[in-house]
């Protein structure tokens, strides 16, 4: 390693890690510009006093209690922009590498790099950014800053004092929660570059202990201290055993004699992947390494069997922070979990991958409990997160086919586009949905009864048809974005298992029994999408049919309603016509330079 | 864009701005509103239906496929330049019509205006309207449409508005009845998706459609042209009987036909008449575009079971209607009954036959929603559909009692009128191929001129007062009055159709045994040929 190298070799790094950059950036304005004021200090023995702007009476300006909100929406925004450029044609630094040295390798045809610029990654740091954005956005109404709060008058009692010390207390920590978000946005983008374990777990750390805090966050609800604590025990014991698979791996991957060659790299000759390559038959050291690796990520996009502290903290939980862990979250454990299979896993054509049969089996158990979970709930918020629990079951089969073995090059690609494009798109219905649930949880309706729901039709239509559109969407109705995703990933699944069965079979029969058993997880799929209509569908009844609890409109929160029309536009265009051209392109391009490596 | 589009895209579009513009108008100025887009629906609608006239004038339909590729390019009117909607899995909006479709186009811009005018006073006309015009996109959408996606949209997007028209503005049992009728339907058509699935996994790329993610794409005309579609003879029945099943629910056929008395008797006159008189027949016209387009050689097998259910469907229905005391009830089996000889006429395997199940299609498509329309003009009026608690009928509402006559006497068959027709041909073509098991149809009908009269003689006649009807109890001394003229204007063109096109059958009929020619010289005798040689 060459240590004399500054962290700025290269001038181009500020620019390939521009999204990274500017949230940097970010993260010290949000410190910065609120504690501006008119601080001095004395050059000592004299009477001159230099202003230092950090401390003493803050500016009026720049303490205003809705410069952190602006701030962080900004930055997000600049990120999301960045990221997006990678997709933008001409554009030269489209696949970076760049090693430990901070040197970079344009195209990277080096092998000695950690983090990777590359569309598959700045796909996923979009979907982060844009979901971090949309959560934001419904913060900034859900935790509204008052310029004017003023303390509780010593008289005020009951339930003016507590709206009075709610506004304060609301003045108080924006500056916290946009600054944990930035937090998020940056683990997560590191989980997103980085092609090394140990760098991918930091990323992973970072983000999870900013979102424990965050699900905490709005501490008036009594839940949400619970779910907090259900989420951040489970988490980090995930965590841990995610470590200690990593430890595992770094001994296996060193021989006895030469530790020198241990490495948590996946790239290299050293690499993790080039040592899976390499191995006979499955050592059991790396492959208890390897499951132990697999089972934080499992926790992120919450499969069966770690899926169960997520009902509890999506639905205790502010709906804004439950839109941030079922669409970020989840694709931050996709980013790498796919990214750890392909490149360190992936079979060869015609054999079958050694998690092949735990990834198809987890697949069916994850769409089925979810879906009938989600069946038998009366609560809004554990439905949509029990429908997360079920689209993991989705994506997990896709990447069972990947992992048959039968997936020819194009097959491959198709499925890992599937993979990408309906984490893109679920951004779009899934956050859409949190976000009328957000509305309705504002004014003190409990979002957790279905009751929150009834008549919500009359109540405010366009919110209401906008939710039935995104509960369509995440049933995968066509011929919204919903469908097009389910529809890829089962195509990519049939085409994968019938490969190799002969299709001039005579008998029915005799062609089902010559496909890939694989091909019964798109069936499964297929049952579960019609079994799922029911819960999505039952949103609609109660929105339209049922006589609402109360008849108070919803709340006003114009950043909420913008963000919902544009979840609704973007859910109906990513199905159809050109818009969704351009998103599966972009999935395209990721899934064909993860195939590259 | 060519009018097809536009005839195919305005009502969709129209019918969803009316809808979304009577919600934003103020509360003070709701009543004038409403009263604007009624009068806006039905003008559109009307348009529409000139606009649809005006192609059927402007084509020479005898010269259609003249060129000799059924089915394949060139074969359709008014084709557009395919577009492409969601290019990563090949759905294009890709449309044209034919022979075959464009009766049903034509039927359905004639009947939209038609059920419209019937409960021109429905409550909450405003939305009422609306969804029958987006009714109308959706109906347009199943016949005009040439890519298997797209047609499977339109083919549940139909359900919607019709789900709707029967939850809101239905009886007092709607809810179950408009339940029962979406989860029926809805399950059968996931089948017929299946069916559709498995053709699309093996098309092969052509055309425009070698740069799809996938590979495949969902066009039917190049579907058609694809030499052999599904290699394996047994996966090629499997795609044939759900695609069966899916169809047979819709239109529907014994065993699954339940859904419909039910969705019938609870629904608004307006929403039976397009029920009976289109949605029923995008089942007979699905199975005819794709069913038998594509696996012709499964249909030749799978005769037997056509038949069987088309007989089924015809004696059952008839003898079902022979119990019944609800009078929209016996109707809506007489549908059932009908629907069987639609069955009964592709069966043949003749290009009358077919050309007869076609024109089944149409005349029925003309008759039961003026028998419907009478039905809810008599439970608007007398407050009861049962059969035999109003008599003599005649002496109160002389025009219901007219069009009652009429629409009963045009379905059982009566000469001049067009169902007749259409019963002729069928069982002239199945003497043809079956020889005398003709009886059994032939003396079904028996069975249908049965119940139609006796339930015409206990309602419009045999009251015990020379002066005067028995009234139903419902009625409660209210004095009966004879249907209103919007209601008139309706049955009056409806049952001047049926008169129209019992003489003069030739308007469609030309064209539709043409395009049934057509189906057996280029599709169905290589089929036959081939199993010959492959038994």
């Amino acid at each position: 390693m060459n240590i004399e190298s500054p962290l700025l070799a290269s001038p181009l790094l500020g620019e390939v890690l521009r999204p990274e950059m500017t949230i940097l950036i970010g993260i010290v304005l949000l410190i910065v510009v609120p504690n501006l004021g008119n601080a001095t200090i004395r050059i000592p023995m004299t009477k001159f006093r230099i202003p230092v702007f950090l401390g003493g009476r803050r500016f009026t300006m720049t303490s205003d209690p809705l410069i952190p909100g602006v701030i962080s929406m900004f930055v997000l925004l600049l990120s999301m922009a960045a990221s997006l450029m990678t997709f933008v044609d001409g554009h030269e630094l489209v696949n970076v590498c760049i090693s430990a040295s901070g040197a970079i390798q344009q195209g990277c045809l080096g092998s000695d790099y950690i983090l990777r610029s590359d569309p598959y990654s700045r796909l996923f740091t979009t979907i982060f950014f844009f979901a971090l954005l949309l959560g934001t956005a419904a913060m900034i109404n859900r935790m509204p800053a008052f310029v004017d709060a003023k303390a509780p008058h010593p008289d005020d009692t009951g339930a003016t004092r507590i709206h009075a010390i709610r506004r304060l207390l609301n003045n108080r920590r924006q500056g916290d929660f946009h600054l944990l978000i930035l937090f998020v946005a940056l683990g997560m983008s590191i989980v997103a570059l980085s092609t090394h374990l140990f760098l991918l777990f930091i990323g992973l750390e970072l983000a999870s202990l900013a979102i424990y805090v965050l699900v905490a966050f709005m501490k008036e609800d009594e839940t949400s201290g619970e779910a907090a604590t259900k989420y951040f025990l489970t988490g980090s014991v995930a965590s841990a055993i995610t470590l200690y698979g990593m430890s595992l791996l770094y001994i296996w991957s060193g021989s006895a004699s030469n530790y020198a060659t241990a490495s948590l790299s996946l790239v290299g000759p050293n690499g993790l992947a080039a040592t899976w390559q390499a191995m006979d038959s499955v050592d059991p050291l790396a492959a208890i390494g390897f499951g132990m690796v697999l089972v934080g990520f499992g926790f992120k996009i919450s499969a069966v069997p770690f899926h169960f502290a997520a009902p509890d903290a999506y639905s205790g939980t502010s709906a804004p922070m439950a839109l941030i862990l079922a669409t970020a979250s989840k694709a931050m454990g996709f980013a790498a979990l796919v990214r750890v299979l392909v490149v360190m896993a992936m079979p060869e054509y015609g054999t079958e991958a050694t998690w092949l049969l735990l990834a198809g089996i987890l697949s069916v158990i994850t769409m089925t409990w979810g879906n009938l979970a989600a069946l038998s709930t009366e609560n809004p918020k554990r439905m949509l997160a029990y429908s997360s629990v079920a689209h993991a079951g989705y994506l997990l089969a896709a990447l069972a086919a990947l992992g048959s073995g039968m997936a020819g090059a194009a097959t491959s690609r198709l499925l890992i586009t599937a993979v990408a494009f309906h984490l893109l798109v679920l951004a779009f219905f899934k956050s859409g949905a949190f976000l009328v649930l957000t509305l309705t949880e504002m004014k003190g309706d409990d979002a957790n009864k279905m009751e929150s729901l009834y008549g919500l039709g009359r109540r405010d239509p366009i919110m209401a048809a906008a939710m039935f559109v995104f509960m369509l969407a995440l049933a995968g109705v066509p011929p919204l974005s919903g469908f097009l995703s389910k529809f890829l990933v089962i195509d990519g699944i049939v085409t994968a298992s019938t490969a190799s069965g002969s299709l001039s079979a005579g008998g029915a029969i005799e062609w089902l029994s010559s496909v890939h058993w694989v091909f019964w997880l798109a069936v499964a799929m297929a049952v579960n999408s019609a079994l799922s209509l029911f819960y999505y569908l039952r949103i609609g009844q109660v929105m339209f049919f049922e006589t609402p609890r109360s008849i108070r409109p919803l709340p006003e929160a114009p950043m909420i309603r913008i963000a919902v029309i544009l979840c609704l536009f973007l859910t109906v265009l990513a199905g159809l016509g050109p818009f969704s051209q351009t998103l599966v392109d972009m999935a395209t391009m990721a899934a064909q330079e993860l195939l590259r490596v | 864009m060519n009018s097809l589009e536009i005839l195919t895209l305005t009502p969709l579009a129209a019918g969803l701005m009316l809808l979304f513009l009577h919600e934003i108008v103020p509360n003070q100025a709701k009543e004038k509103a409403t009263d604007l887009i009624r009068y806006a629906n039905l003008g559109i609608a009307i348009i529409l239906f000139l606009l649809a006239t005006q192609i059927g004038f402007e084509t020479d339909w005898l010269d259609t496929w003249a060129a000799g590729n059924f089915g394949g390019q060139n074969a359709y009117i008014l084709e557009n330049t395919p577009v492409s909607l969601i290019s990563s899995i090949g759905v294009t909006w890709h449309i044209g019509i034919d022979a075959l479709s464009y009766p049903m186009v034509w039927l359905t811009t004639l009947l939209i205006p038609l059920s419209m005018l019937v409960q021109w006073d429905a409550e909450k006309g405003a939305q009422f309207h609306s969804l029958i015009l987006i009714m109308e996109g959706a109906l347009l959408g199943v016949f005009v449409v040439l890519d298997l996606f797209m047609f499977y949209a339109f083919w549940e997007l139909t359900l919607v508005p019709m789900f709707f028209l029967i939850l809101v503005w239905g009886g007092s049992d709607r809810r179950y009845a408009a339940m029962k009728f979406f989860i029926y339907t809805f399950s059968a058509s996931i089948l017929m998706l299946i069916g559709i699935l498995i053709v699309y996994f093996h098309s092969a790329p052509a055309g425009g459609f070698t740069g799809t993610l996938t590979g495949h794409h969902f066009d039917m005309v190049s579907l058609m042209q694809q030499s052999t579609l599904i290699e394996s003879a047994g996966l090629r029945m499997v795609v044939f009987l759900l695609l069966l099943v899916g169809f047979a629910t819709k239109m529907p056929s014994v065993p699954v036909h339940t859904w419909l008395p039910d969705a019938h008797v609870q629904a608004p006159t307006a929403g039976s008449m397009l029920l009976a008189g289109v949605m029923l027949k995008m089942g007979a016209y699905g199975f005819l575009r794709i069913a038998v387009s594509f696996f012709p050689q499964e249909t030749i097998t799978m005769i037997p079971l056509l038949v069987f259910l088309g007989m089924a469907s015809l004696f059952y229905g008839a003898w079902v209607c022979l119990g019944q005391t609800n009078l929209k009830r016996m109707v809506a089996y007489s549908s059932v009954s009908h629907m069987g000889l639609i069955f009964l006429g592709i069966a043949t395997m003749q290009p009358l036959g077919i050309a007869g199940a076609l024109f089944m299609m149409f005349a029925h498509g003309l008759i039961s929603p003026l028998l419907f329309a009478v039905c809810g003009s008599f439970k608007h009026h007398y407050h009861t559909l049962e059969i035999g608690s109003m008599r003599g009928l005649a002496h109160h509402s002389p025009f219901m009692a007219g069009h009652m006559m009429l629409g009963w006497m045009a379905s059982l068959g009566l000469p001049l009128l067009a169902g007749f027709v259409a019963e002729v041909a069928i069982m002239i073509a199945f003497w043809m191929t079956f020889g005398w098991w003709v009886l059994i149809p032939a003396l079904t009908l028996i069975l249908t001129a049965a119940y139609y009269l006796w339930s015409m003689q206990r309602t419009i006649f045999e009251s015990s007062d020379p002066h005067r009807g028995i009234l139903p109890d419902t009625m409660h001394g209210e004095e009966p009055r004879d249907i209103t003229w919007h209601e008139n204007v309706g049955m009056f063109i409806l049952g001047g159709l049926a008169i129209l096109f019992g003489i003069l059958p030739a308007i469609f009929f030309d064209m539709m045994s043409n395009w049934s020619s057509g189906l057996v010289s280029e599709v169905l005798i290589d089929a036959l040929t081939q199993l010959e040689v492959t038994p």
